[in-house]
């Protein structure tokens, strides 16, 4: 026992210290990129596929642990939620494009606008439970990338329809590390978010509603309102990583708006690295876009697949990715996170003792 | 009138796909109590299957449907045995998650294998149909509903009449109690889902015959599934036909609403499907689980 | 467990902490039920019950399984929508309000099958209780633990504050469920069969706390089969048959009434009953 509890307090500080260190590099790093580091010949550490692969993973940072609130906090199996990613992206990208707002100003809009989308929509959804939430809310994320793409006003496509919609460049000095940046600063935000609701009332009556939501309601906790507020705070967080994606990118569409399998790998990152907690669903963001990045050739660590072209690579890399979906879900049920720094230590006999819990 | 009887007609002719595709889904729904995301990549191989004995061996597609029902059923019974059994008791995220890499291992195999363009399967009679003054019936739908009332009757057979069908009502209506009484649940629910996979093989078969597919083409079809066994009703065959061809109904009417076309098919689907969950959370014929 | 400490603030100014006795019941009725029905698929479970609880009371309810005691404090406590006639709280209508407002009000109640949140500890689960319930002496998240701490001291459980509530055994997990309803601060406890299955030292453990949580002001309405908790602390029982208020009163009174022993273990054994003890029948209530 006490040998465990050593173990695990051993894990925990050398999770964290590769932890800090791989976030102060990557904090730290995009500023050799700035003129003056350059002529202080300081070495470039951060390049422009350093920055667009960095943005990305904090992107995810911020939705995986914005997911965390309703499903890892509340317990609501949200497989919808890259609708607020992309109403974030359309909110900005329209204000923007169309209304020729600054971007700082139409930013804030975009959390406001996913925010005010999930109040309205989840009053009927969270009324339901189990499957049919999790599905409903799927449909969500794909009627209303379908309703973008499509509809028209006056005979033009009012979203930009099927070719999309262009953002003027927002021009200021290192935009790659101004975005990178704004990103991080989205990311913190969600976590620190999450640090305070898991501290909070608030939180308490989230948690007690994912445990028993009958029991929650008969000792006083407006079950309803906490819902709905859990799904808008989550929605207005995923907003603003959609609003962000949106200036970064300069073109949004259905495509990169509202992708499908954005809804399953926020989920998966939080699983990944531990459902409900603070950091959790961060780190899990980190190791499975680096993942991704990888197995996708778009890191500068690369490798070779035999007997795989080129051009099969990306399949061939999407086949990996649902393996390991596979093989994480059969047989690491409690998140990484759970055997590198909680209760138990990764060993053959946890493995087996995943699936027995599970199996028939 | 005219057009309002060839609305319905074409409405009851598209739900025969519907029925196909909802049946399997609805019972692994029903009796394992998973929500199979990997549906729709299913239904796909089934239409690469009538797809490649019809380009490749000139068999009539409506012949390659047993064909695909064997396939299918080997290919679910394998996945099942081998993989879902193993997260069969974890919480409802985990078996989302996994038929979600189900799907995706499916998709990208078929890529490899058949690349992303698109296929389609048309007999000599593919065109044709049946005229009644200004209402045409086309062959190919009247055959396809014929065959998925087939499917669904063949299926409601398997399960009230055979054993593994009544071990089957009996792990859906209580799995410890199944297991007391000595049914083999792990091939009783590897027979679930490959009798699942069956039915999806031949909504696949069907559907290769009215439009194009490719490999990513199943992703619409988890979810109308869904809408279908929802709207009516989990549990049993006889409400998911009727929500099937209900669901061909509303669609049918849906596209005839002067602007909106097909593109919003999804967004009907779901708004329906919100509908009558929030207000017949039962179905339409069925009753509450 | 003697020398409870009183986890309220004071009920409301004015109220006597009344460690039991209101007299009579002629004092304006804390909870009155009016013709409460509910219907099941047109199954009546409950079916025009009617009593009145005052302030201060410990109230039993028994009845045969089946009877409608649970259906009736679910429909008590906001859980199920009537299908007919009122619940009334101090004089005004509660019915069809959600069960977190009528939580609010100071209605607590425990379910007959335990339902503790199973992720936290026992003291986070009292916590969500004093979080949350009463809106009267509502609470920070400091304040709700140190509520939490008094209210496990007055059900017995402090010493495992800290446990996973997974490692509770069954008789602590009903304390549990009696401390997370307690937090709430309530004027009336709805206690749900908290002594089922549960051994008679149990039992008398379980009598203590339930008489501890009603010496600080609380007053309680309970369900309950075993019948020497009923007559230990209840001053009236109310006795249910098929969703219908069969009789009411002391409870020695009430479980001698024919029509009570009838109901529950049949007409043959009643017949024989009275046979045994001649025309003694007079003792039923008016």
């Amino acid at each position: 026992m006490i040998a465990t509890l050593d173990s695990n307090r051993r894990w925990r500080r050398i999770f964290l210290i590769v932890g800090g260190i791989v976030a102060a590099y990557a904090l730290l790093a995009p500023l050799t990129s700035l003129d003056a580091a350059q002529s202080a010949n300081v070495p470039l550490l951060a390049d422009r596929l350093w920055f667009r692969i960095a943005t990305i993973i904090a992107m995810f940072v911020v939705m995986a642990t914005a997911w965390n609130i309703i499903g890892g906090i509340t317990g609501y199996a949200a497989f919808g939620n890259v609708a607020f990613f992309g109403i974030g992206a359309y909110t900005t990208g329209m204000l923007v494009a169309k209304a020729k707002w600054p971007f700082l100003v139409s930013l804030p809009l975009a959390p406001l606008f996913a925010a005010a989308f999930a109040a309205l929509v989840g009053l009927p959804l969270l009324r339901l439970r189990g499957h049919y939430f999790a599905v409903a809310s799927l449909g969500v994320g794909v009627a209303v990338g379908e309703l973008v793409q499509n509809i028209d006003y006056g005979g033009q496509p009012l979203f930009g329809g099927a070719s999309g919609l262009f953002l003027p460049i927002y021009s200021i000095d290192n935009r790659g590390l101004y975005f990178f940046y704004l990103m991080v600063a989205a990311a913190a935000v969600s976590i620190a978010v999450t640090w305070w609701v898991l501290r909070s009332r608030f939180g308490y009556g989230l948690i007690a509603i994912r445990e028993n939501e009958e029991a929650a309601a008969v000792l006083g906790v407006n079950t309803t309102a906490y819902k709905v507020a859990a799904f808008a705070l989550s929605a207005a967080l995923t907003g603003l990583a959609g609003g962000i994606f949106s200036q970064w990118n300069v073109f949004i569409n259905q495509d990169n708006a509202f992708p499908i399998e954005y809804n399953v790998q926020m989920i998966l990152m939080a699983l990944l690295g531990g459902t409900g907690t603070v950091f959790g669903p961060a780190t899990g963001a980190v190791l499975l876009q680096l993942l991704i990045q990888f197995l996708g050739g778009s890191l500068p660590i690369t490798f070779d697949i035999p007997f795989v072209s080129a051009a099969a690579r990306p399949i061939v890399a999407q086949v990996i990715l649902g393996l390991l979906l596979v093989g994480v879900v059969i047989f690491v049920p409690r998140g990484v996170i759970d055997f590198f720094g909680g209760r138990s230590r990764l060993s053959l006999s946890y493995l087996r003792r995943s699936l027995r819990e599970t199996s028939l | 009138m005219a057009n309002f009887v060839q609305l319905v007609i074409l409405g009851l002719l598209a739900g025969g796909v519907y029925v196909a595709v909802g049946v399997g889904f609805g019972l692994v729904w029903g009796v394992l109590n998973i929500v199979n995301l990997a549906h729709g990549a299913l239904v796909i191989v089934g239409g690469y299957i009538t797809w490649q004995l019809f380009a490749a061996l000139h068999i009539d597609p409506f012949l390659t449907l047993p064909v695909d029902a064997v396939a299918l059923f080997v290919l679910g019974y394998v996945v099942q045995r081998g993989v879902i059994n193993r997260i069969i008791r974890a919480p409802l995220l985990f078996t989302f998650l996994l038929t979600f890499g189900i799907n995706l291992v499916i998709i990208n195999i078929l890529l490899l294998i058949f690349g992303s363009d698109f296929r389609s399967v048309t007999p000599t009679y593919s065109g044709q149909g049946l005229e009644f003054g200004s209402v045409v019936i086309p062959y190919v739908a009247l055959t396809s509903l014929g065959a998925a009332l087939l499917l669904a009757a063949a299926l409601a057979f398997v399960l009230n009449r055979t054993r593994i069908g009544l071990a089957i009502n009996a792990i859906a209506a209580d799995r410890d109690a199944a297991q007391l009484v000595g049914i083999d649940l792990r091939h009783a629910y590897a027979v679930t889902y490959g009798l699942g996979a069956a039915c999806a093989g031949v909504a696949g078969g069907l559907i290769a015959m009215t439009q194009a597919i490719t490999p990513t083409a199943g992703e619409p079809y988890t979810l109308q599934a869904f809408v279908v066994v929802i709207l009516g009703g989990l549990g049993r065959v006889s409400a998911t036909v009727v929500g099937g061809l209900a669901f061909g109904l509303v669609e049918a009417f849906g596209q005839s609403i002067p602007g909106s076309g097909s593109v919003f098919a999804n967004a009907i689907a779901f708004g329906l499907m919100v509908l009558v969950l929030v207000t017949r959370p039962q179905g339409l014929m069925g009753r509450l689980r | 467990m003697s020398a409870a400490p009183s986890p309220h603030p004071p009920a409301s100014p004015g109220t006597s902490p009344a460690s039991g006795e209101v007299k009579g019941a002629a004092a304006a009725p804390q909870l009155e039920l009016r013709g409460v029905t509910k219907r099941f698929g047109g199954v009546a479970a409950v079916d025009g019950v009617s009593f009145e609880v005052a302030k201060g009371e410990i109230v039993g309810i028994i009845g045969p399984n089946g009877a409608g005691k649970t259906t009736l404090l679910n429909c008590i406590s906001g859980v199920h929508r009537l299908d007919g006639g009122d619940v009334r709280w101090q004089g005004a209508s509660i019915a069809g309000m959600a069960p977190h407002r009528i939580a609010k009000l100071g209605i607590g109640r425990t379910f007959q099958i335990v339902r503790p949140f199973g992720s936290m500890t026992v003291r986070e689960n009292a916590a969500i209780g004093a979080l949350f319930g009463s809106a009267e002496g509502r609470r920070g998240v400091t304040g709700a633990f140190a509520l939490a701490d008094e209210v496990l001291e007055l059900v017995g459980l402090s010493a495992k504050a800290r446990h996973p509530v997974s490692a509770l055994t069954i008789p602590d997990r009903k304390r549990l469920e009696v401390a997370r309803a307690v937090a709430t601060r309530p004027h009336l406890l709805l206690l749900d069969e908290v002594m089922a299955g549960l051994n008679n030292v149990e039992i008398d453990e379980a009598l203590e706390m339930v008489r501890a949580v009603h010496a600080t002001g609380v007053t309680v309405l309970l369900i309950e089969h075993v019948m020497r908790v009923i007559i230990g602390i209840c001053r009236r029982a109310v006795v249910l048959d098929f969703g219908q208020v069969l009789a009411q009163g002391e409870p020695e009174v009430v479980l001698r009434d024919e029509r009570v022993i009838q109901a529950y273990l049949g007409e043959r054994y009643a017949k024989r009953l009275r046979a045994e003890r001649g025309q003694d029948g007079t003792d039923r209530k008016s």
